[in-house]
């Protein structure tokens, strides 16, 4: 599977092979539609078939940004599983259903408060230990099913959110 | 391998409010390292140099590589017994480089109670011996010890794994082909003669140096003869005389320089081949674990966070991500080794626990080391679970957990209660290494479910006459029950007995993972195979 890659906000799907032996350290064959292009990076020296420039190159996790000719271009690695995963961005489900029986130690929204990804909704607690509940995306919250000190089986619904449109 | 996504605020107050606490805790232990390390009494410090002798630490730094790091274990040994006038248990351990070589370090700290070995250096001896046998690992013994404690002589000397075990790991070591040198730097009496005599090779020094079962004065006692030390078992005497030692050096520069060429003429041993890539630093601060972890230990976290700001990119594949969720299975690179690494994100249940066990088998089948991140409260437990045989599915996990063959290495970081200790691989279980990291706690069950349990007994006891107590009385026999428990649960405890091999600061750990998974590659591994699961 070729990869994804975002450069300046354009897609390229690409493939990057290492080059037959002979062609020394650093040498690939990039697929780019139907081309096979040379390329190779020596030291700070990128050359792109005939075409060699100097580059200073910064990674940041799956964002590399390339600069040469006086310009920087950002280059974002795009995973395949994360491209391909339906809901992956802004995903997940509408109802927050309890991981395992417990009680519920405190609640931090109601309803109608729009929440983020990853924000905290509520606190319960099982088995001597806390665990906070999540926002599994963003939205606004419709109903809290559960007050404080209330106890509750696995499964039980504690937080609805809004459909997403 | 995808980037995990870190969904951690750190601008958060919380997050903040974690660092602090967390920083503090890690400041506290550097602080009680520092310690344990250099702070020894005057006197003994000016009888070292009067007997020109070197500190402990002088002649480690001078036995390794230059430039290379020494990976000390358990330096808080023995922080919490003998009154705490024994610290690292006068013994200091750890893994060197030494001629490009890796090797366990067993030092005695003449500078504590002149090197007597107490119950707790016994142990240390051992189990650093007994690193070297699991992972056979060269050893370099730096002999300077006054002999056992005696007045607890009883709790050193006749049991399997005390005293005795030393020379018997010794001698097995020798039987696999891994090799030692003793240098002996002061006397080695009785019990302690014998670590230079059971190694292929040791350099004593001239003077400073003796080996023998009684000195001068019991060999007067029992038999009226009357004997120098240099003649009864210094330098010459032993290796011109006897060959009970083979190299004579004329100082102790000498002796440890005697002592690298000796290991630089060993072969080295050739690593297992595992899976491995250029080494990466994590995408993610290591330094943000502080904010990470929670400084109320019964508040739940993301162990994806910790695994994000320790392996290579902050790169990992996780194993059936929708099935168990509360145990993390996965891979990720260390440094450029590949790992499986299993992590509690939650109480076991039964689908966890199977999973745990599967991923076990899973790792051993591909002959991949396996990192334990524990952060346990136990076993689901109700009616609902034992149907589904929440106890077999447990059992599961112990009888995979004891039957690998790939190396383990686990890190308790944060809590370490009740069976959920065995399945995630205790010290029990013999994984290669084991470490905690500073406000751990580790125990049959928490601290204040325990306390209660306890506190109950006590107040039935006191009320069996029909008296009643007031809250007052009850708490009076809750607090101090309640503060000895959580004192018995924590790291520092834990450290001290050596149910760990120390305790890391966290943003140490991935460090201190790179060196001791290299060290457990250097012993071939066997075919996987396990006992009988109860399906």
């Amino acid at each position: 599977m070729r990869h994804l890659l975002l450069i300046d906000e354009a897609e390229y799907e690409i493939g990057l092979v290492p080059a037959p032996t002979g062609d020394g350290d650093g040498a690939y064959r990039l697929l780019l539609g139907d081309e096979i292009i040379p390329v190779s990076l020596e030291g700070t020296v990128l050359t792109v078939g005939p075409a060699r420039e100097k580059v200073a190159v910064a990674v940041d996790g799956n964002v590399a940004f390339v600069h040469f000719r006086g310009r920087a271009h950002r280059v974002e690695f795009r995973d395949a599983i994360d491209r391909f995963a339906k809901g992956a961005v802004g995903g997940g489900a509408d109802s927050i259903a309890a991981p395992m029986p417990g009680s519920v130690v405190s609640v931090a929204v109601s309803a109608g408060d729009a929440v983020h990804a990853g924000q905290v909704l509520m606190v319960i607690e099982s088995m001597k230990l806390e665990t906070a509940i999540k926002a599994p995306r963003d939205g606004v919250i419709e109903t809290v099913h559960v007050a404080p000190a209330k106890t509750f089986n696995k499964g039980a619904a504690l937080i609805a959110l809004q459909a997403a449109e | 391998m995808r980037l995990i996504e870190s969904l951690i605020d750190t601008t958060s107050a919380d997050f903040q409010a974690n660092a602090t606490h967390n920083r503090n805790l890690a400041e506290g232990l550097r602080e009680r390292h520092r310690k344990a390390r250099f702070e020894r009494p005057v006197r003994d410090l000016e009888r070292l140099a009067r007997q020109g002798k070197m500190t402990v630490r002088e002649r480690i730094e001078a036995l390794l590589d230059p430039g290379t790091p020494f990976f000390e274990l358990s330096t808080l040994a023995a922080n919490q017994a003998y009154g705490g006038e024994v610290p690292g248990a006068a013994i200091v351990t750890g893994i060197g480089i030494i001629a490009g070589q890796e090797v366990v370090i067993h030092a005695d700290d003449p500078a504590v109670k002149g090197g007597a070995w107490y119950p707790l250096s016994v142990k240390k001896i051992v189990r650093a011996l007994d690193i070297a046998v699991e992972n056979r690992l060269p050893v370099v013994h730096l002999c300077d010890s006054a002999g056992g404690f005696l007045p607890l002589q009883a709790d050193l000397f006749a049991d399997k794994y005390l005293a005795g075990r030393i020379f018997r790991n010794q001698s097995i070591l020798s039987k696999l082909g891994v090799p030692q040198v003793a240098i002996v730097l002061g006397h080695c009496t009785a019990g302690g003669a014998y670590i230079p005599a059971l190694s292929e090779y040791n350099v004593i020094v001239r003077g400073t140096g003796a080996i023998f079962l009684g000195g001068p004065p019991l060999v007067k006692a029992a038999t009226g003869e009357v004997v120098t030390v240099d003649e009864l078992g210094g330098c010459d005497t032993h290796t011109q005389i006897s060959g009970t030692a083979d190299y004579p050096a004329d100082s102790e520069r000498h002796a440890l320089a005697i002592a690298r060429d000796i290991v630089g003429t060993w072969k080295r041993a050739e690593k297992l081949k595992i899976e491995r890539i250029r080494p990466e630093d994590p995408h993610y601060d290591p330094q943000e674990l502080y904010g990470i972890i929670p400084r109320d230990i019964k508040v739940q976290f993301d162990m994806r966070e910790v695994i994000a700001r320790l392996v290579d990119g902050s790169r990992f594949h996780e194993y059936q991500p929708a099935y168990g969720t509360t145990l993390i299975c996965g891979f990720a690179h260390l440094w450029g080794m590949r790992v499986g690494i299993i992590g509690n994100n939650g109480v076991l249940f039964n689908d966890s626990s199977l999973k745990g066990a599967h991923f076990m088998q899973l790792c051993d089948q591909n002959r991949t080391p396996i990192l334990f991140l524990q952060n346990i409260t136990g076993y689901m437990v109700g009616r609902e679970y034992e149907h589904r045989g929440i106890t077999k599915d447990g059992a599961k996990m112990i009888m995979a957990v004891s039957g690998l063959e790939v190396p383990k290495i686990t890190v308790i970081v944060n809590g370490s209660f009740g069976a959920g200790n065995y399945g995630m691989s205790g010290r029990a279980f013999d994984p290669r290494f084991l470490f905690m990291w500073p406000q751990s706690q580790i125990s049959v069950m928490g601290a204040d479910q325990a306390a209660n349990v306890l506190t109950e007994l006590k107040v039935r006891q006191a009320t069996r006459g029909g008296d009643t107590l007031s809250a007052e009385a009850v708490s009076a026999i809750r607090e101090p029950i309640l503060e000895d428990y959580r004192r018995l649960s924590g790291a520092y405890y834990s450290t001290s007995e050596m149910w760990d091999d120390g305790i890391l600061d966290p943003v140490d750990t991935r460090n201190a993972l790179g060196i001791t998974l290299s060290a457990t590659l250097n012993r071939p591994i066997d075919r996987p195979h396990f006992g009988v699961f109860r399906m």
